[in-house]
């Protein structure tokens, strides 16, 4: 297995060069004047100050150039400065306890939420209440999730005032609730769902009619025959959910005023602050590899007949 | 699928077990993490109140970069302030300026006051202050504002390093003692040495300059507390200052919150997360209902226009500018779509504005049978007509309506609307490849007529995007800077009086936003740009 991980790793560097690149592109090749963006509205920059900030940024090298100069400082461990003067190591490092916490609450909401309901959805195969989670998933997966943030937090933060309506100083659980849900809405119809039809082809496996036939309590059928082995594929969905989750934290972390990494991306895009976009994106990738190289081992221990090298 | 062996089941419940684990103990560390760096409520029986702000307002706090914001005057007293009342710049550090010529200043200091760190504030820390913003390649953004000063070409050349280091307009002759010397005479000179851009530095701010910019040492009636502005913080902590010269505040602590915008903030405040915060656009409906008197009108010192690209040789014509300005029915896009914040603009700026508030747009009237026949007169409008702006919700939507009224009142068939982002627009219309009136905000740099004037009018100013050039204009201003403070108003009247004559832009109303607050606090009253001024606030 060690020979595996190695190779992942290897494959993953020029995934890495190839995303940094373009969106190192997409940021640069955005319309407009950086230097004017970072003057703000209703604001003059002098020609001198206008010059000495593209010396600065080196923005008036060509493009590849200026990646290379990038790359080249990134090789050194350095990732830059933003266009407001900070370090983006230094952004990185406060911010990413933050899309850390989110995500991960998000993603236990999404398992824990998702995974129950769609076992019972399952289970009880054309009820009731299976009749409600394909209605209420089919509705989640229809609207659009900035709209359920507004909604939530204004029933539930200002009117109810049961939860606080943004930023971390409640510090985690509490402030990571409302985010945590709104967020994990967006996996939770596609880990309910995968869960109900996973359950379905167990329950008509042939080894559930064996127990069954054994005379085993449903219970007991239910639980260690079926949704046991459902969980499978329920798992590497999971995981491959959380690095969506992380990425998606982008919207989220603006509406709820969350100073992650999702938010320095929220703030850096409409300033053209390459450096940030840049970084921060990368870091993303970086994680979203690494979890899916997680996934992948874990599926192998989950499932003993997967073999890894 | 179903016969695991023992062995198996053996291992992947302790994977599971482990990974839970490990997500345990990580949840942990961090939720211990933010609460430690979350804390901080203010004891028992201090008198506090938390702001909320946007993020911008918090980016940057060297006075050479700083933003304007109601944060910088609680940390920094420039020379002077602009009495809110009366509209005046009054001493604040200085004891007194004086000009003969408006050109060559003397501006004496007054004993006793000192920056955060008991290091007493002299005429060196303004000429400090100033050099560093005034020097070029430092690169910071409010150099521009120092254009006027003799000697900013030596520290600004067209390529190359400079050879100077200082104004060579700016001289200390003794430590209470500063000479500045003008390039052109000025004489509000005053008033712009009210903004924080022009504020004082300790010498700490020359050696490191970024550490400043996060932790500033002002001479304000605050400082600020722990690390200052931390990268990633969503606050920041100001408390009083015992040994403020001026009239101190009344809370001892004010948390300053920041939100990546005033919705976010005005969301907080619903929730009781924070005691006031600046209310604009479409949360103002909602703010006046919830908040009754509790929200404080704050007018800003500003023009929202309708800019007509003068190149276009189908706005040369003065008729169809009249028309197309007679066309637009300023109060009922006040009542309707800023529910009543704003005002109908009758001139350049309003009366909260020194020299402002006179009725001198004629054109400024709503008159659509006036509007058509002008514009027949003119020989009417062919084809279609683009009307322009920068990216905002509320803009979009005032633009909308003033193509409908154009269509409706001067019979022009296809009107479209096109938003922007301000860093397209503007380089766009430097370009002057805009094809249609613009729909912009302008600030007045400092609180006077004339810098509304200047910056609209000018033929160099940066901002007069419509291209305007007018030599009687340009004389009449003139001379308003070279009279004294008392004459200049007239004069500067004079002068936007003979420039909304010609309306190279259509003037359209007059921006108010809202300050909304909890019961807790009084005394809320805005800032000269907005904010509420945070000294002036009271507690319990």
């Amino acid at each position: 297995m060690g020979g595996y991980i190695v190779r992942r790793l290897l494959m993953a560097v020029p995934v890495l060069f190839g995303t940094t690149f373009i969106i190192y592109l997409a940021v640069y090749a955005l319309p407009g004047d950086p230097i004017q963006s970072l003057a703000g509205p209703n604001q003059v920059v002098s020609p001198s100050v206008a010059q000495a900030m593209r010396e600065r940024y080196h923005l008036d090298e060509p493009l590849l150039i200026r990646y290379g100069l990038y790359l080249r400082g990134l090789l050194g461990g350095d990732l830059g400065v933003s266009f407001s003067g900070r370090p983006v190591s230094e952004i990185i490092a406060a911010s990413w306890p933050v899309t850390f916490q989110l995500g991960l609450t998000a993603w236990l909401f999404t398992a824990v939420i998702g995974v129950p309901l769609g076992a019972l959805a399952g289970v009880r195969r054309g009820r009731a209440a299976d009749l409600l989670v394909l209605a209420g998933t089919t509705f989640l997966m229809g609207v659009p999730f900035f709209v359920v943030a507004y909604v939530a937090q204004i029933v539930l933060g200002v009117n109810l005032g049961w939860l606080p309506v943004s930023g971390t100083e409640a510090g985690w659980p509490l402030a990571y609730v409302l985010p945590g849900l709104v967020l994990a809405l967006y996996g939770l119809p596609q880990v309910t769902r995968l869960t109900r039809t996973s359950v379905l082809d167990n329950l008509g496996a042939d080894h559930v009619d064996t127990a069954i036939a054994k005379g085993l309590p449903r219970r007991t059928v239910v639980l260690r025959h079926v949704v046991r082995n459902s969980l499978v594929p329920v798992v590497s969905l999971l995981g491959v959910s959380l690095g969506y989750l992380l990425s998606g934290t982008v919207l989220i972390e603006g509406i709820f005023n969350l100073p992650g990494l999702g938010y320095q991306i929220f703030v850096a895009v409409p300033q053209h602050d390459g450096p940030v976009v840049v970084g921060v994106g990368t870091l993303l990738v970086i994680v979203f590899l690494l979890v899916n190289l997680m996934v992948d081992l874990l599926y192998g221990i989950l499932d003993p007949r997967i073999r890894l090298d | 699928m179903s016969d695991q062996s023992p062995r198996n089941r053996g291992r992947s419940r302790a994977a599971a077990a482990a990974v839970a684990g490990a997500l345990a103990i990580t949840l942990a560390a961090c939720s211990g993490g933010s609460g430690g760096a979350g804390g901080g409520a203010a004891p028992a029986g201090e008198k506090a109140y938390s702001v909320g702000v946007t993020t911008y307002f918090l980016s940057h706090f060297l006075p050479g970069k700083v933003t304007g914001s109601n944060v910088d005057y609680a940390l920094f007293t420039p020379l002077t302030r602009v009495d809110a009342a009366t509209g005046k710049a009054v001493n604040a550090v200085a004891e007194s300026i004086e000009s003969d010529d408006n050109k060559v200043w003397t501006i004496k200091i007054k004993q006793g006051w000192t920056f955060h760190n008991g290091e007493p504030v002299t005429a060196q820390s303004f000429a400090d202050s100033w050099n560093a913003t005034a020097y070029g390649p430092n690169a910071y953004t409010n150099n521009y504002m120092f254009a006027n000063f003799k000697g900013y070409a030596d520290l600004n050349p067209a390529d190359g390093k400079p050879e100077a280091k200082t104004l060579s307009g700016v001289e200390v002759t003794d430590p209470d003692t500063l000479k500045v010397t003008l390039d052109k005479p000025l004489a509000l000179l005053p008033y712009v040495l009210a903004q924080s851009a022009f504020a004082p530095v300790p010498k700490a701010a020359l050696t490191d300059a970024d550490a400043f910019d996060r932790k500033p040492v002002g001479n304000g009636p605050y400082q600020m507390e722990g690390e200052g502005v931390v990268t990633g913080a969503t606050k920041v902590s100001l408390k009083r200052f015992a040994k403020y010269a001026g009239t101190p505040g009344d809370a001892e602590r004010i948390e300053v919150k920041s939100y990546q915008d005033e919705g976010a903030a005005y969301r907080d405040l619903q929730a009781g997360n924070v005691d006031v915060t600046l209310v604009t656009g479409n949360n103002l409906t909602s703010a006046s209902t919830q908040f009754k008197d509790r929200l404080v009108q704050a007018p800003f010192p500003a023009l929202m226009y309708l800019g007509f690209p003068l190149w276009d040789e189908r706005f040369a014509d003065i008729r169809v500018r009249q028309a197309f300005s007679y066309a637009v029915d300023r109060q009922t896009i006040v009542k309707s779509l800023l529910r009543g914040f704003g005002q109908p603009a009758t001139g350049l700026a309003g009366a909260t504005v020194p020299g402002g508030g006179t009725s001198d747009c004629s054109a400024c009237a709503y008159d659509p049978v006036k509007a058509k026949a002008l514009l027949a007169e003119a020989g009417g409008w062919k084809g279609p007509l683009k009307l322009w702006t920068y990216q905002d919700p509320l803009n979009t939507v005032i633009l909308e309506a003033i193509g409908n009224q154009l269509r409706t009142n001067l019979g022009i068939e296809a009107v479209t609307t096109q938003a922007q982002p301000v860093d397209q627009l503007y380089p766009n219309m430097a370009a002057k490849k805009i094809d249609g009136p613009v729909l912009l905000y302008m600030g007045a740099g400092y609180p006077h007529l004339y810098a509304l004037a200047d910056q609209l009018f000018t033929k160099t100013s940066a901002s007069n995007i419509t291209g305007y050039d007018d030599k009687e204009f340009a004389s009449l201003l003139g001379r308003a800077a070279s009279a004294g403070p008392d004459e200049a108003i007239g004069f500067t009247q004079e002068a936007t009086g003979h420039a909304l004559g010609d309306l190279p832009l259509a003037p359209l109303f007059w921006p108010v936003g809202g300050l909304a607050h909890s019961a807790k606090i009084g005394g809320v009253r805005p800032e000269f740009l907005g904010g509420v001024a945070l000294a002036s606030v009271t507690v319990g």
